[in-house]
């Protein structure tokens, strides 16, 4: 009989991400398949009476916490020695988790002190036959498997944007507290706060309806025989500040950055999309002066609904891949789509 | 710090990025289609890590700097051509599969005995570095196993920065939701941080550094034992390409401002 | 610009470019190094140390940017005794071989009167000449044509094979990702030579992390850079050629390795050498390898006249030729890349040694012209180089020009090689009259021996190539051609797609997998990738040259459309599209191009 345990941790506000509410909805469909089985969500922070009110009609049989100010910043040590306290405390067999940064960090290192063994990059967690498969990704996007284990505990780390979030009533329930044993070497490390890049305003928007993917072709030199970087970018940003979308970028754009040419200032690795870059979520994507062929390509391969703007028809990266490629000058596309916007 | 630090760079192989890559599955399960075939590089985000070491070492007086390496040991021999020119390291080779279908707990039991084997190697200047997943294969999850074997619990994932403080303690920025960094504090070593991109650019070749290297490079190749993966731990029930081809509506005739109407009505949609 | 601190190292041989040649010298040599029971072969440079051997590879990996091919390998299975070909990824014995005369399904080619009449016939009669799809088997070909016995190999596969071979013995390094800018030349003897600088922007000018290229100085330096390594350019230009030779005949090798689609069940090791067809002055190869996979590919040469001469559209038209195409429909290209072939043969040969240095391989005249055979002659110049240096090692003789002279050239001379290549200089002249000149000139010099040839009288590339009107004059008026030239250059296009359409090619329906657009064969095949911080190989010299150029050559024919229409009428060059085939600057008809050795290019090891 499965004994799951989903992990979850509370933000400085006392709340749950989309994702882990993502990962709430996937653990309530894996026990409702599994007969027998039981499950309890796990919470970590400084604070976890909101979090657990909030999912309180999920379906959970119990509701555990490790809380705390030791537990409020997400780190290594502290969040490994909870999830692994709370592991130990529902003598979980499948212990679930949405792969952000703080369970990457600290998950697959107390799977290793608990004897699991640890997937990452799952899409979806199934039942067939009465046994847990998962499917997940290998090689970067590129290669998908469906596959299952046969060893206990069993860590799983839920890639995010696979299912809709949980969105039920909150209510009351009980949660129990485990006793937090603080150990005084985790304030080896302490977690001092958050730094945004240095660029003068924001441009990626992880929740942002449209990601807006540029390529080099924007630094090429146009028919006049001359390249307008400025205009590329304030294009760009125009489009990016009047949208609130997120800025993408093709490798080789980021990396021309790296020979000392003129390129687009605010473009980071951050912003590197594909191959070796992010594989960002959103609902739409713009791709414009984009070329490339199956690895970049894999930077919008959870873009739901795709259109690109390039001069080659016969583009790598737009055919077979987007849903609508306009052939034209994106300069001018976008020069129009700016005024249009208002 | 006066003695500088010994840092340990884990580090696979994987295919050149652009290759395309085609699974198949054979005895011991999945693998790539010609998989030996296809040209490798040191895992990039890996390299990056490599570099960084190398930057801190060269800073760092007394400091020393391993790449501790599972990977098919021809292969891993031609990647060294590359890579050995470009910063001062001491190869520990193990023969055995890069393959990225490989149980990550397999491999990081793997690399922790390697690296506890590693002669001289003093815990209290231990770093460990790698990529904070593999930049081909994708699982990001070995690196804080080996941590984790080796008892080191300040570990720190998609690292873009490692500053030295002037009384000896770091400051190290992670990639975390959002685009932005989570900015952290660490007293020292011993620490495991997996690197993202970092800030340095690839180093440029140097032949004498390369000449160096290989002295040492060579006889550990040539010693290399079998990394002694079980296997069989996963039980695969598919492996395949995502479907992804789309039908793509190509419009060729249209002008700018026609395009973008559409554009803009497809975006309020 | 002062001159910047160079690092330097000392070794005692330096080896410029890791191809086949270079894998013949390298393995021999090292074997004997790593021997032992032999003397002990000391280093001269670094005391005390074993002899230090190097080499120096532009690509960035050891099997990058060569080509797939099918040779006889005699001098490489005599390295190799007993050698399990199953051993080598890719390769496989030759089990079939055809030569096949290929007939143009759309009348587009431009065929002499003779093969006009000639495929009338045959399509009145294709019962009689076993015609099959549009293809027709030589029945009666000379032993000389043939590669009966001989390997099909992928020499990306190969050269990562005897790399790992060479590298496993301990005794020699090879460095990948290492251009050699130049050599160095110190009072008439070759000294070392000079790596590229790094950390320049892409004019050569010192960027951020500037270090500039190394002195490698060695005892010996050994040149195996191939028809278009800067090295041996540079060598020649230095020292000049010997009375008589000229390197006039040049041609694009271009060529697809295709994963065939399930149910052609090709044995691996069959070979088809074809004729006739995209053009008649191109020829076609198809070689099987094991797993399904073929090398499709088609040479352009320089006596082909055409200035909107495009190897990838042709060899688009090649692979759909119905004789192929019945095996390559549904394929999947797997790998792309293009080469400069040297075919001038011996004629071609540059000074083999002298002080301090020694030439092999491709770059050093030995491909044979005949046999259309250069892997297997250049993997045996390297090993008599090597068996060289050991006797000079051995006897603690310097590597002057006479002691190289008597143990180098004196055992190439000697040798089949040699013997071959005499028989086959002359083969090709006839094709300096026309395609069928050519043919006879060719089969004449095979069946006599080498005492007959039709003569003819090479000319270098750029005395060839006639305007684009004076060429087409007889298939498209004037006024049209300049249409042409407008539109295209409106669209910033090269000429050729549009010319050939009009010429009755048909458009290329892509399909995504094996029919794809230029740029696409350089991501999906090729892999095509530059590194930053190094000076662009490809430079425009005088650029009021090309403003005046009525060709623009350059632009039809580059291999990867790295250079393109430019401001002005300047070619732009853009290096992220560049393979490296070193076609641009045989073909330039002004010598406007300077074609430096830079890192990147084809990342593809199925080559």
């Amino acid at each position: 009989m499965e004994k799951i345990l989903l992990l979850l941790g509370v933000d400085a506000e006392g709340k749950l991400s989309k994702a882990g509410l993502e990962a709430v909805e996937q653990a309530r469909r894996l026990a409702c398949s599994l007969p027998g089985a039981s499950w309890a969500v796990g919470l970590v922070g400084r604070d976890a009476q909101d979090a657990a009110r909030q999912v309180a009609n999920c379906g959970a049989g119990k509701f555990l916490a490790v809380t705390g100010d030791a537990f409020a910043s997400p780190r290594y040590a502290s969040d490994a020695a909870a999830a692994e306290a709370l592991a130990r405390r529902s003598e979980a067999t499948l212990i679930l988790a949405p792969a952000d940064s703080r369970w990457m960090r600290a998950l697959p290192g107390a799977a290793h002190r608990l004897g699991a063994a640890v997937d990452t990059h799952i899409a979806a967690v199934e039942v067939a036959d009465g046994a847990v498969q998962v499917r997940r990704w290998y090689y970067r996007q590129r290669i998908e498997a469906q596959q299952t284990r046969r060893s206990r505990p069993w860590v799983l780390l839920m890639d995010a944007g696979n299912i809709e979030p949980w969105a039920g009533e909150a209510g009351e329930t009980a949660l129990e507290a485990l006793p937090a044993e603080v150990a005084e070497s985790w304030d080896r490390t302490k977690v001092v706060g958050v730094e945004a890049p240095e660029t003068d305003e924001q441009t990626i928007r992880p929740d942002a309806g449209l990601l807006f993917v540029a390529g080099a072709g924007w630094t090429k030199k146009q028919p006049d025989g001359l390249s307008h970087l400025e205009e590329a970018a304030e294009l760009i940003l125009d489009f990016v500040r009047k949208t609130k979308c997120s800025l993408g970028s093709s490798k080789s754009l980021v990396e021309l950055s790296s020979e000392g040419q003129a390129v687009l200032p605010f473009l980071t690795h951050l912003h590197q999309v594909g191959q070796t870059g992010s594989t960002p979520r959103h609902p739409k994507g713009l791709a414009t002066c984009c070329h490339g062929e199956e690895p970049h390509v894999v930077g919008w391969r959870f873009i739901k609904e795709r259109r690109a703007v390039n001069l080659d028809p016969n583009c790598g990266w737009a055919q077979g891949k987007a849903d609508v490629l306009y052939v034209a000058d994106a300069f001018a596309v976008m020069r129009e789509v700016n005024r249009l916007l208002g | 710090m006066s003695n500088g630090y010994h840092i340990v760079v884990c580090a696979g192989i994987v295919p050149d990025p652009l290759q395309t890559l085609e699974p198949v599955t054979g005895p011991q399960g999945p693998a790539l289609r010609n998989e030996m075939m296809l040209p490798a590089v040191l895992d990039p985000w890996a390299a990056h890590a490599l570099y960084e070491a190398a930057h801190l070492a060269r800073n760092a007086p007394g400091s020393k700097v391993w790449l501790v390496s599972l990977s098919p040991k021809a292969k891993l021999q031609q990647v060294m051509m590359t890579i050995a020119q470009k910063v001062p390291f001491e190869l520990v080779a193990l023969d055995g599969p890069a393959s990225g279908f490989t149980d990550a707990g397999e491999t990081a039991v793997a690399l922790a005995r390697a690296i506890q084997a590693i002669p001289g190697l003093d815990r209290s200047r231990l770093l460990v570095f790698g990529g904070w997943e593999s930049a081909s294969r994708g699982a990001g999850a070995t690196l804080q196993m080996v941590g984790e074997i080796l008892g080191i619990t300040d570990q720190f994932q998609g690292v873009d920065a490692l500053e030295i403080q002037s009384d000896g303690s770091f400051r190290i920025l992670e990639r975390i939701e959002g685009g932005v960094h989570q900015v952290s504090a660490c007293a020292g070593p011993p620490a495991v941080l997996g690197w993202a991109t970092g800030t340095l650019p690839e180093p440029p070749n140097q032949p004498q550094i390369g000449m160096q290297n290989m002295r040492a490079i060579m006889p550990a190749l040539q010693g290399a034992q079998p990394a002694g993966l079980a296997g069989g731990k996963i039980e695969f029930l598919e492996v395949r390409i995502p479907s992804v081809r789309r039908e793509t509506q190509v419009i060729k005739d249209l002008s700018p401002e026609e395009i973008a109407k559409e554009i803009v009505e497809w975006i309020k949609e | 610009m002062p001159e910047p601190d160079r690092q330097q190292m000392d070794v005692d041989i330096a080896c410029v470019g890791f191809g086949p040649a270079a894998g013949g010298f390298l393995i021999t040599l090292a074997r004997r190094l790593a021997d032992r029971d032999g003397p002990a072969l000391a280093s001269r440079m670094a005391p005390g140390m074993p002899l230090q051997v190097v080499c120096y590879e532009r690509a960035d990996d050891m099997g990058f940017g060569v080509s797939g091919v099918a040779t006889r390998a005699r001098a490489i299975r005599e390295s190799f005794p007993g050698l399990d070909v199953s051993e080598i990824p890719l390769a496989a014995e030759i089990s079939e071989e055809r030569i096949l005369y290929l007939l143009d399904p759309y009348g587009a080619s431009r065929r002499p009167l003779l093969m006009r009449f000639a495929d009338r016939l045959i399509r009145a009669f294709p019962r009689l000449f076993r015609c099959d799809r549009d293809a027709i088997e030589l029945p009666f070909t000379p032993e000389f044509l043939h590669k009966a016995g001989g390997l099909v190999l992928s020499i990306g596969q190969f050269n990562s094979w005897v790399g790992q071979q060479v590298m496993m013995t301990g005794a020699a390094q090879i460095w990948p990702g290492s251009p050699v800018a130049e050599p160095l030349i110190e009072e008439g003897r070759v000294a070392g030579v000079r790596l590229i600088d790094q950390g320049v922007d892409r004019k050569g000018n010192p960027a951020g992390g500037y270090l500039p290229g190394m002195d490698i100085r060695s005892a010996l330096t050994v040149i195996g850079d191939g028809p278009a390594g800067p090295v041996g350019r540079k060598l020649d230009e230095v020292f000049g050629m010997p009375e008589g030779h000229r390197r006039d005949e040049w041609a694009v090798g271009m060529k697809f390795v295709v994963q065939l689609p399930e149910g052609v069940d090709l044995k691996p090791g069959t070979v088809f050498h074809t004729i006739g067809y995209p053009e008649p002055e191109i020829f076609g190869f198809f070689y099987v390898h094991p797993g399904r996979l073929a090398s499709v590919g088609i040479f352009v040469p320089s006596w082909f006249e055409n200035p909107a001469r495009t190897a990838y559209r042709y060899l688009q038209h090649y692979i759909q030729h119905p004789y192929l195409w019945r095996y390559l429909k549904g394929g999947t290209l797997r790998s792309w890349g293009a080469k400069s072939i040297q075919e001038s043969g011996r004629r071609g040969e540059p000074y083999l040694a002298g002080d301090g240095y020694a030439r092999i391989g491709e770059g050093s005249g030995s491909t044979n012209v005949l046999t259309g055979s250069g892997v297997d002659e250049a993997w045996a110049t390297g090993v008599l180089l090597a068996e060289a240096v050991v006797d000079l090692l051995e006897k603690g003789e310097p590597f002057t020009r006479e002691n190289l002279e008597r143990a180098y050239v004196g055992r190439r001379r000697r040798s089949w090689l040699e013997q071959e290549s005499r028989v086959a200089e002359k083969a090709r002249d006839g094709f300096h009259r026309g395609v069928i000149a050519g043919f006879i000139g060719m089969g004449l010099t095979g069946l006599s021996g080498g005492r007959l040839a039709v003569p003819g009288r090479p000319k270098p590339p750029r005395k060839r190539f006639p305007r684009v009107e004076e060429f087409f004059a007889d298939r498209i008026p004037r006024g049209e051609i300049e249409k042409i030239r407008q539109e295209c250059a409106a669209q910033a296009k090269p000429l050729h797609d549009a010319l050939m359409e009009r010429c009755g090619w048909p458009k290329i329906e892509y399909d995504g997998k094996l029919l794809v657009s230029h740029q696409d064969a350089l991501l999906m095949g090729g892999k095509v990738q530059a590194p930053a911080g190094v000076a662009d190989h490809v430079v425009f010299l005088y650029p009021k040259l090309c403003e005046s150029c009525g060709t623009r050559i350059c632009v039809e024919m580059c291999s990867g459309e790295a250079i393109h229409p430019g401001e002005d009428g300047v070619p732009a060059f853009d290096r992220e599209k560049c393979v490296h085939c070193g076609a641009c600057f045989w073909n330039c008809p002004e010598e406007n191009i300077r074609f430096e050795a830079g890192p990147g290019g084809l990342h593809s090891a199925e080559n």
